[in-house]
């Protein structure tokens, strides 16, 4: 089947006259001038049973739905959950002006300041016995450094009393009366020599 | 002006505790024992501060909001009756009232000002008092160096506040605490003990500013 062509009304108002209820257009008859009698088929009988009235009436209550009942987003998005509001909650501020609820928020308040204080103390005299721990255990350290650098100084220095430490040639020259078993100056080798 | 809200009560309490001690229940505790007694309470005020915007002074403003020129969330200590009677006064001609004790920041903060000094040194836990050497350089916006300290509270921690006064016991203004005395004991005399946050000198510096008095 061909689509049917659409027909474009540039004034469907123009049809019916001018458009404007009442104008002389809209109030005189047709126009060939023929004025047909408007008794109109008899209203029919109402239905007498009442099964067909019942019918009617389901036919016409079609059940509607409003968009609450749907359960709907609104916005068809995610919400943020700082706009959702909570459904019965006071609207705006909530002031703090008695004198009860202004010292239980003070208790709270200065609790928690308590415990902050006590615990940064608490770690300050911490730190500062590991501090002096460490500062005792260095000194010990250093005082035993220096001991020993004391001893080998006065070692060193009784040594020298004692007639000096040996040089190097010394040194030498004990070495070879030990292997010789001697103090004699070594015999020279045996020459022959033509005058 | 309105009361503060619960939110807004921590926050003050929690400033007024870092530098209080135990004695900040006498703040807000009734003057006598009857029942109807007066007592302070805070209040929150928010004030135009013209001198944010300079072509602005020259405007007459009635509806603030509507110009949308930033407001400054006073926090005044004031006492109950007075606030009371404030009532009678519209809010864009209320200017100021009781004490100003600091303001509250736009993410919820509270900053104290100079003029909480008064209240703050009655109540302080930690003290330290500075030399009249060292009483310039601190008026004068500086941070205090060990060479200026008098005096101090024993077994004061780092990071905690501090109320400042001269050694005749005048509260010059107050801080926070750089080292803990002990650690305090073993620094140079360059070395700093305590960061100022305010100090009395703010009286002739930001007097501009310090009052929202445009």
């Amino acid at each position: 089947m061909p689509p049917s062509r659409t027909k474009t009304v540039k004034n469907k108002h123009a049809a019916n006259g001018s458009g404007i209820s009442g104008s002389k257009a809209t109030r005189t008859g047709p126009v060939d001038g023929i004025v047909k009698n408007k008794k109109g088929p008899p209203p029919s009988s109402k239905p007498s049973n009442s099964k067909a009235i019942a019918a009617i009436l389901k036919k016409r209550r079609k059940k509607t739905y409003s968009e609450k009942e749907l359960d709907i987003p609104k916005l068809n998005m995610i919400t943020p959950v700082g706009v959702e509001k909570p459904k019965g909650k006071k609207k705006g501020k909530v002031f703090v002006d008695d004198r009860e609820s202004m010292n239980t928020i003070l208790a709270m308040v200065q609790a928690d300041k308590e415990g902050e204080i006590e615990s940064k103390m608490i770690k300050a005299r911490q730190m500062e016995e590991i501090r002096e721990a460490r500062r005792v255990e260095a000194e010990k350290k250093e005082g035993e450094r220096k001991a020993a650098l004391d001893e080998t100084k006065e070692s060193l220095r009784k040594k020298r009393k004692r007639g000096g430490k040996p040089t190097a040639d010394e040194d030498l020259d004990v070495k070879d009366t030990l292997l010789t078993g001697s103090n004699a100056v070594k015999a020279k080798k045996k020459r022959v020599s033509f005058a | 002006m309105r009361p503060l809200t619960e939110e807004e009560t921590k926050t003050v309490f929690a400033k007024l505790a870092s530098i209080c001690g135990n004695s900040l229940k006498n703040l807000i505790a009734p003057l006598d024992n009857s029942p109807t007694a007066d007592r302070y309470v805070f209040r929150v005020q928010k004030t135009v501060r013209l001198h944010d915007f300079p072509p602005m002074r020259s405007l007459q403003m009635t509806s603030t909001n509507v110009l949308g020129i930033a407001l400054q969330t006073g926090v005044y200590y004031v006492l109950l009756s007075m606030a009371n009677l404030a009532t009678t006064v519209s809010r864009d001609n209320l200017l100021s009232l009781g004490t100003c004790l600091g303001k509250m920041t736009k993410t919820g903060k509270f900053k104290l000002h100079i003029t909480a000094l008064p209240i703050l040194a009655e109540h302080s836990r930690y003290k330290i008092w500075i030399k009249p050497s060292g009483e310039m350089p601190f008026l004068y916006g500086g941070n205090i160096v060990k060479a200026h300290v008098g005096r101090w509270t024993e077994d004061t921690p780092e990071h905690t506040g501090i109320v400042v006064f001269s050694m005749d016991d005048r509260p010059l203004g107050f801080g926070v605490t750089a080292r803990s005395t002990a650690e305090a004991r073993r620094l140079a005399p360059t070395g700093m003990v305590v960061f100022r946050q305010a100090d009395a000198g703010e009286y002739l510096r930001d007097e501009d500013s310090l009052f929202s008095s445009g």
